[in-house]
């Protein structure tokens, strides 16, 4: 195994709980927070001026006991743990709320805020199901109405100039988060899955300029590093993953997660944002490109593709394929989507699971039986 | 000692598993149930094992000990420990090259798994947290019958007709089957659909994986032969008895793997 030297505690702390040190920080020197799900919500859009964004995430949820009154049993927990967690008012600190109707469980999760909280700001990105140029031409438009509208409710000032800055920053930001992630291809890695998910999901859910200084910390001790002794390098594939320590478990049986393509994962999302005219088309451009999401008709193929390039790049030997049980995107999406990495040679393992860490034993049978079938 | 012994124990839910073997083939077994320190079940089960062979004066004696079963991280002097499926799927293939599929039924899950003509794993599906289709699940049901585990398999038997009964959850079954009771449904028929709904999700088990015979079953649940019968009924397929204890064949598959390890060459 790897040689686990002290990654930056602030890591853990400010992915242990929704409001962390650092956005308290922040809010008080007089930034608004605003909350989005979803990765067809352009992330940048709500760093312009003052606002910073922050993923949403349920980080320790034990039950959903009063969000299951609002939303069915047979609606992804991720939406439900939300919910739970707004309705205990973990999320009270929040200036604004931004949805994208990317399904149907994300749609009732906005309906449910909005009807139960009722927010100052709330607001809901359509999102189209092709991506042509009908579809750019449409999403801009969204992305435009979403600028005037945070412009209208907290005088952010959306000119131009201020959302380019916001752009660069936030390429210099992925620029530094993709030098750790260009580690995971050295063979050993010198950063396990783990630290790599705990490091990636901080800088979701931390100002920007806060956390990078920990961050380039790390980096230095990162190529400082030598790498250990694994079983096999893994990729793993999904929707909201958003607790390194799921990957924690599936690490726990000597595999090392060198890659990811999972929403809140890196590939492709620290793509830099390509700067040309308009910057709210380049932002609408740039969010279907670093977003690969089944949600979209006619793109199999080239979703299959993305995880076999991913997989000569990275050298994976196989891939974990996860999501949250009742997502009705990557149900629908794992089965042809496993036959046809199979198809390819790749070896693959289907989870499904629930949003909350569970059933920690029956994951770390089926990948210890995953790692032995791959003869590893 | 003359002989090099080797060994697997599986550390189960409900009970624990310990088979010794040399290059003769099996000396000897035990079926052990679980303590709650699992440690303790694999000691138990270890000890009564190597307690029939006097030559090998003890468990820490083995040559090479492969823990298997959610307990596999908890088996004392074990040189190391591989997946229960794993070790399912080389201990059929012991005892039977020719099979293909498994369905191992145990105390708290399902696994289907399907194998290389090697006995390695080709593919695998486990049931989720919920134990309903489980060897948890029986014994529930035959705890409403005031009857052990084998008479309720006979009751089934007897069976002219199947009443349906769900298998979603236990606890809803169990209080659908406390109903079709009392409303003077005859016992063996209610306890034949209960067979009946866990081959129902057993066969959607195997679905996901495909079902090649030949057929077998491994684990406790094996030894009911209500279940077998309506599994076999279900699949349309013949269901292959092992020469082997199914309830050992875990055990045994982690042995296999121990005198492969043993055997290699250095």
């Amino acid at each position: 195994m790897i040689n686990q030297s002290k990654i930056a505690e602030i890591f853990d702390e400010v992915i242990a709980s929704p409001e962390n040190r650092l956005l308290e920080q922040d809010i008080d020197e007089g930034k608004i927070p605003i909350g989005y799900t979803c990765s067809y919500v352009p992330e940048v859009l709500l760093s312009v001026d003052r606002l910073v964004p922050v993923r949403m995430r349920a980080p320790g949820i034990a039950g959903t006991e009063i969000a299951d009154n609002y939303l069915s049993s047979v609606i992804c927990s991720y939406t439900r743990s939300i919910l739970e967690f707004a309705l205990d008012d973990r999320y009270d600190f929040l200036r604004g709320w931004v949805f994208a109707a990317s399904c149907d469980h994300m749609r009732r999760l906005y309906d449910n805020l909005v009807y139960i909280k009722k927010p100052a700001f709330a607001h809901i990105l359509d999102v189209p199901h092709k991506i042509n140029e009908a579809g750019l031409a449409w999403y801009t438009d969204e992305i435009q109405d979403l600028a005037d509208r945070l412009s209208k409710q907290f005088e952010a000032d959306m000119s131009d100039a201020a959302v380019s800055a916001a752009i660069r920053e936030r390429n210099d930001f992925t620029a530094l988060l993709s030098s750790i992630h260009e580690l995971r291809k050295i063979d050993p890695p010198p950063i396990t899955g783990t630290e790599f998910h705990r490091i990636l999901t901080a800088a979701q859910v931390s100002p920007m300029h806060m956390i990078i200084p920990h961050i380039r910390e790390t980096l230095d001790e990162l190529r400082q590093r030598e790498g250990g002794s694994y079983r096999a390098r893994l990729m793993m594939v999904g929707g909201e993953l958003d607790d390194p320590e799921y990957i924690k478990v599936v690490e726990s049986q000597g595999g090392v997660v060198v890659a990811d393509r999972f929403c809140t994962g890196s590939i492709p999302g620290l793509e830099p944002i390509e700067m040309k005219g308009d910057p709210i088309r380049t932002i609408a451009e740039h969010t279907f490109k670093k977003t690969i999401c089944p949600r979209m008709m006619a793109d199999f193929e080239s979703r299959v593709q993305a995880i076999i390039d991913v997989f000569r790049d990275y050298r994976v030997d196989g891939v974990i394929i996860e999501f949250v049980k009742f997502c009705d995107i990557w149900g629908v999406e794992s089965s042809p989507l496993v036959s046809a990495i199979r198809d390819a040679g790749i070896p693959v393992l289907k989870l499904e699971r629930e949003y909350r860490l569970s059933g920690e034993g029956q994951i770390r049978t089926r990948v210890q039986a995953f790692l032995e079938s791959m003869g590893k | 000692m003359e002989n090099k012994y080797y060994g697997g124990c599986d550390v189960g839910s409900t009970t624990g598993k310990a088979v010794i073997m040399c290059d003769s083939g099996i000396v000897a077994s035990a079926i052990v149930p679980s303590e709650i320190d699992p440690e303790e079940t694999a000691v138990r089960a270890l000890e009564e094992a190597c307690g029939t062979v006097p030559e090998l004066g003890g468990y820490k004696n083995l040559d090479y000990l492969i823990g298997t079963g959610y307990g596999r991280n908890e088996v004392p002097f074990a040189d190391e420990n591989i997946s229960e499926i794993s070790c399912h799927a080389i201990g059929a293939h012991h005892c039977n090259s020719e099979i293909k599929t498994i369905v191992d039924i145990g105390g708290q899950d399902v696994k289907g798994i399907s194998l290389n003509s090697d006995g390695s794993v080709l593919e695998f599906a486990m049931n989720d947290k919920c134990a309903a289709g489980t060897g948890r699940f029986l014994e529930a049901m035959s705890r409403i019958f005031r009857m052990e585990l084998d008479q309720f398999s006979d009751l089934s038997l007897k069976a002219k007709k199947v009443i349906p009964v769900t298998a979603q959850c236990s606890v809803f079954a169990e209080t659908e089957v406390v109903s079709l009771l009392a409303k003077r449904n005859p016992p063996d028929e209610i306890a034949a659909g209960i067979q009946a709904a866990v081959a129902k999700r057993c066969f959607t088990l195997l679905k996901r994986i495909g079902v090649r015979p030949l057929v077998t079953v491994t684990g406790g649940c094996a030894k009911n032969r209500g279940l077998i019968k309506a599994l076999a009924k279900i699949l349309a397929m013949e269901v292959t008895a092992l020469t082997v204890d199914p309830q050992i064949i875990g055990a045994l598959g982690a042995a296999v793997f121990a005198g492969r390890k043993l055997n290699a060459p250095k």
